[in-house]
């Protein structure tokens, strides 16, 4: 029993002289005799070294690194003053080239070199392109992912050449703005732009209230007129359905028309008609016959 | 042999005869002592090893997850990795590692780089500082629109870790990422569409275009998250406000006078139907009428003309008493000038379109 366990205490000795553990967030680099061992170990697992002072292990983080560069001024390709901010997600790609880059393998350190790199980068790519590659209603005009990524290419390109042991994961803009200056000639551009908005909305809604009454009311003429033209028809056909019905007046026309005379006598007269007689028209002329209405005789 | 060799060994021989009990209890006494030593250095490292085993035992809470990582590496993929709330075991440190990460349903950044210098504090009491002639862009956020103005926006970006694992060990401030994600995709967006699409126009497609970019983002970036949702405040620069106001005035006074003008025109439309339906309905009524008129009229011929034929004159001495006696019955005044004893007509003079009297005027001074 005390074998076994003195046993078990001596492997776990052995063990951890003799082997070390990357976790999944790191990255390590084996250093013989202080010369780093290629390649770096990115793997999680457990693996094999030689006890100091013959070996030494460094580990770092390798999960990406956020970082943001200070606002810098930049001039465009039109000549717009721009102050561009820039996001960049960054990891370390390759330990062994990396830490003997910065001392003790600092993060901090490496993100002052990338923030020189970023704002050259920077420079060079707002320089080439003008106010509109960056804002356009034109989607096909409109440059930003590729002002991104030609800033993320000129960097890694930087990183690459130098030997850094570093990778961008991505670059992205943060913030674009005028200097301060600019914005008060904005503000009076637009402040003039919407005035004119304003004398525009008010003229167009006028116009545009016109228009739609003026339609309606030439709608409405169109569908009374199309109904006279309707109602002409209608009664059109209605006397031409009532001429098949004169052949019947043609077997006396007298009295037809004599019928017909007296129709329109009668419908002549309303109540608002004032009718005037003397004794010679009949009914009336039967008051000549009596005797109150006859000359006495002297 | 030496002569220290040898006078040892005399020595020796001399306890050897001098005190045999006395050595047998002392051996035996170490020996005891030895063995309750070890027995008890062998509980102590049995009790260590329970207890190093026994510290395997771990539990998770309800609002987070476990990995464990055995020599550095995960143990399981993807969900499988992920231990749920409970009671767990894992060989101790440093066989195994556990990592706990926290999991709440939803989780929230916000980008105020298009917006203003502000506090919480100031905004809550509406107590912000007054807006200068300028932004500095030190401090003040905003955002470039496509026809370079200016607007400002801050965007609520709702989101769940779909993968702790990536979220977990593939970032060193995941939730940083997904902030940078969202600030970009207020600028992206904004640089597409014109000032007044973002606060008046397409305000909902804007919010989705920025929705889509910080999930295309995200997805890009593979960190493991599903974006739920994204609320967007956009307002104009506060120094032109009042113009703003003045613009969104001068928009509802035109949306008001084209919905009258809409109203008027539909009450148009009705009428005009209405009015046609009139005179088309009229139309048919009098074209019926008069064809029953003249139906009656032909039907009224053939009753009369045998009579007419009879007596053509006495017939239409009956006829005209009967209209007359219907004439005088309609009419509202019937005048009857009778003769003079003179046997002269009576005379009646009537006074055609009077002109209306002139209003008596109003004395001056009055």
């Amino acid at each position: 029993m005390t074998i076994i366990i003195g046993a078990i205490l001596v492997v776990i000795f052995l063990l951890l002289l003799f082997t070390f553990q990357v976790r999944v967030s790191e990255i390590a680099v084996v250093t013989t005799f202080g010369k780093p061992e290629q390649p770096s170990i990115d793997k999680p697992g457990l693996y094999f070294k030689w006890p100091w002072p013959i070996q030494h292990v460094y580990k770092f983080d390798k999960r990406i690194q956020n970082f943001e560069d200070r606002f810098s001024e930049s001039l465009t390709a039109d000549n717009n003053n721009l102050i561009v901010t820039a996001y960049v997600g960054w990891r370390i790609s390759d330990a062994a080239a990396f830490y003997p880059k910065f001392p003790g393998g600092s993060i901090a350190t490496a993100q002052q070199m990338l923030e020189n790199m970023v704002r050259a980068a920077k420079n060079a790519v707002v320089a080439s392109n003008s106010l509109s590659d960056f804002v356009n209603a034109d989607p096909s005009q409109l440059k930003f992912d590729e002002i991104e990524s030609n800033m993320m290419q000129l960097v890694q390109s930087d990183l690459d050449s130098n030997n850094y042991g570093m990778k961008l994961e991505f670059l992205g803009l943060k913030k674009i703005e005028f200097p301060e200056s600019v914005s008060q000639a904005v503000f009076d551009r637009m402040k003039a732009n919407r005035q004119k908005l304003i004398d525009s909305l008010s003229s167009q809604g006028a116009a545009q209230a016109l228009e739609i009454t003026s339609a309606a009311d030439s709608q409405a003429a169109k569908t009374i007129a199309n109904a006279n033209a309707e109602a002409i028809r209608i009664r059109a056909e209605g006397e031409a359905q009532a001429a098949l019905i004169l052949p019947t007046f043609e077997q006396n026309p007298q009295l037809a028309n004599f019928m017909f005379r007296i129709d329109a006598l009668k419908q002549s007269v309303n109540k608002n008609s004032t009718m005037i007689f003397d004794e010679r028209q009949p009914p009336f002329d039967l008051f000549q016959s009596l005797p109150t209405n006859s000359v006495p005789n002297p | 042999m030496s002569d220290h060799e040898h006078s040892h060994h005399g020595h020796a021989h001399d306890h050897e005869h001098a005190a045999p009990e006395v050595q047998d209890a002392g051996t035996q006494a170490l020996a005891e002592a030895l063995r309750s030593s070890f027995f008890i250095v062998k509980i102590v490292m049995l009790l260590m090893v329970v207890a190093f085993f026994g510290s395997g035992f771990f539990t998770v809470g309800a609002s987070e997850r476990a990995v464990i990582l055995r020599f550095g590496k995960p143990v399981g993929e993807g969900d499988k990795a992920l231990l749920g709330p409970g009671w767990h075991w894992s060989f101790p440190y440093p066989i195994d590692e556990i990592v706990r990460i926290p999991i709440t349903a939803q989780q929230s950044v916000q980008s105020t780089v298009g917006w203003y210098f502000t506090t919480q504090a100031q905004e809550l009491s509406g107590e912000e500082l007054p807006a200068g002639g300028t932004l500095n862009p030190a401090i003040d956020g905003y955002l470039i629109t496509a026809d370079h103005d200016i607007v400002h926006s801050r965007a609520t970006l709702y989101y769940h870790v779909a993968d702790p694992i990536a979220y977990t060990f593939n970032f060193s401030n995941a939730e940083l990422t997904v902030q940078n994600a969202l600030n970009n995709a207020l600028l992206y967006t904004a640089a597409r569409f014109t000032a007044d699409d973002i606060l008046l126009n397409r305000q909902t497609e804007f919010k989705e275009a920025v929705q889509k970019r910080a999930t295309d983002l995200t997805d890009q970036e593979s960190l493991g998250i599903v974006v739920d949702q994204c609320e967007v405040q956009s307002i104009p620069p506060r120094q032109l406000a009042a113009v703003f106001a003045q613009v969104l005035e001068t928009r509802e006074q035109s949306a008001s006078a084209i919905s009258h003008a809409q109203s008027q025109a539909t009450n148009a439309w009705l009428n005009a139907e209405a009015r046609a339906n009139t005179l088309t309905n009229q139309a048919a009524v009098d074209s019926a009428n008069y064809v029953s008129f003249v139906k009656a009229d032909a039907d009224h011929f053939n009753k009369l003309l045998p009579q007419y034929r009879t007596n053509a004159a006495l017939f239409a001495e009956q006829q005209i008493n009967l209209a007359m006696a219907e004439m005088l019955t309609n009419a509202g005044d019937k005048w009857f000038i009778p003769q003079h004893a003179d046997g002269k007509s009576g005379e009646l003079r009537l006074q055609l379109n009077p002109e209306p009297p002139e209003p008596p005027q109003a004395p001056a001074g009055q």
